[in-house]
């Protein structure tokens, strides 16, 4: 079956031309076409008068069942009258609570990392993503990563050893964002991740960079 | 009465709100850093959150020196100094056009300006910072781009090329590492960054070539009624 028509025979079709009126090549083409309109396009159905009864009858049991009643008289819009009497003072008193717990409200919604252990601070907390750091310490005896994500606290996250490799991993869960860390080497040194960009401490050393991007998030 | 009463406190509670987080300070510090930084932090602290600078930052510089075991001179002497780029930050920020700036834009300038970006780009890359991007992340990477050995010039015009053609916020945050892997394969950071800048003038993957970033117009289609 064709998917398309030509132009002539979408006017034939339309009305706009007869059958003669197409060039000889197009005519077996709007023969076809008008065959296949022909069938589809069928005389009307005619109802059966006890169809519209039986359509009634079912709407009016579905409109008188209880449910429906008391949704209805909820729902139907009324005429209130309220009549208030008051002092102005307060009119002026409860504007200003309104606003003050607005600005309140405006106030805590801003980002504002709290104190506290595994505070994750620099970060727009959108989205966390689960963040692996790897570490090559032979010999090492305990390995930590420490920085922004929490607080500097060398404590809180250590790196497990995979097997006898001298390779020591561990997984996080980061906001979106880009973070600065170190890894804390026997409780004391503090060495740059190899494999990540580093940037200035401010102390005359270097913090590692990592940026954590949003599930889904490509990169080029 | 109540309502009065009610309205007196919510009023003083908006007012003290801005000083809490000065006021967390000791709190945050105790037990993390020496006497004599506690001391000299909640001065610089204080005197920040009453020019309407974010206290956070100094903070965490100041628990970070210490974890460090960096003297407590120098530790002094960068959060004191981080708060001087903070104020500096906060003047751009606003040159922006952003009255009010949160603590995290603010800290995202000042990291910029502390990789050497100057208070114009700083301006003009919040500007362009417009949603999807969160400014203060822009600013980030810029400074991170820049801490990497990407000229400052070529890093603030990597980043703003990104965001005018419509890269998303993942890949502007997978910059920084892209040029390190660039530089592992023996490129220098601006030859890294020119290459990224190259690839980032193409449509985006799985767009057309005529695609043009959200808000902006596209050419009229002349074939078109």
């Amino acid at each position: 079956m064709k998917t398309g028509y030509h132009a002539l025979v979408k006017r034939l079709l339309d009305g706009e031309l007869t059958l003669a009126e197409l060039p000889p090549e197009l005519r077996a083409e709007g023969e076809e076409a008008l065959r296949l309109v022909g069938a589809a396009d069928r005389a009307p159905v005619a109802l059966s008068p006890a169809l519209d009864e039986r359509v009634m009858a079912a709407v009016r049991r579905h409109a008188g069942a209880p449910a429906n009643r008391v949704w209805r008289w909820l729902n139907t819009p009324r005429d209130v009258e309220l009549r208030l009497r008051v002092r102005p003072w307060t009119v002026w008193a409860g504007g200003l609570a309104a606003a003050a717990a607005l600005a309140l409200l405006l106030g805590r919604a801003a980002p504002a990392p709290q104190p506290g252990p595994g505070t994750q601070a620099r970060a727009g907390t959108r989205d966390s993503v689960l963040v692996r750091f790897v570490l090559y310490a032979p010999g090492a005896r305990r390995v930590a990563v420490a920085g922004t994500f929490n607080q500097w606290d060398r404590t809180i996250a250590p790196l497990v050893p995979a097997g006898t490799s001298g390779v020591w991993t561990t997984t996080l869960a980061l906001p979106v964002g880009q973070h600065q860390y170190a890894f804390v080497v026997d409780g004391a040194r503090w060495i740059v991740d190899p494999a990540a960009p580093a940037v200035d401490d401010g102390f005359g050393r270097r913090n590692s960079v990592v940026a954590v991007s949003a599930p889904g998030g490509h990169t080029l | 009465m109540r309502t009065t009463g009610l309205t007196v406190g919510l009023v003083l509670a908006t007012l003290f709100a801005g000083g809490l987080a000065a006021q967390d300070v000791p709190l945050r510090l105790d037990g993390r850093v020496s006497p004599e930084v506690q001391r000299a932090v909640r001065r610089i602290a204080a005197d920040a959150a009453a020019r309407d600078l974010p206290v956070d930052p100094l903070v965490q510089k100041a628990i970070e020196g210490a974890a460090k075991g960096v003297p407590a001179e120098r530790v002094i002497a960068a959060v004191r100094a981080l708060a001087a780029r903070l104020g500096e930050a906060r003047e751009a920020v606003r040159d922006a056009g952003v009255a009010a700036p949160s603590g995290h834009l603010v800290e995202g300038g000042a990291d910029a300006l502390n990789a050497g970006l100057s208070g114009r780009q700083v301006a003009d890359l919040v500007r362009a910072s417009q949603p999807p991007y969160d400014a203060a992340l822009t600013l980030q990477v810029a400074a991170t781009l820049a801490a990497l050995g990407v000229p400052t010039g070529q890093a603030f015009q990597l980043v703003q090329g990104m965001i005018s053609a419509g890269r998303s916020p993942s890949d502007l945050l997978g910059l920084p590492g892209q040029v390190q892997a660039g530089v592992a394969r023996g490129a220098t950071p601006a030859q890294a960054a020119a290459g990224l800048a190259r690839a980032a003038g193409g449509a985006p993957p799985g767009r057309l070539p005529d695609w043009v970033p959200p808000g902006q117009r596209k050419p009229r289609n002349p074939h078109k009624p």
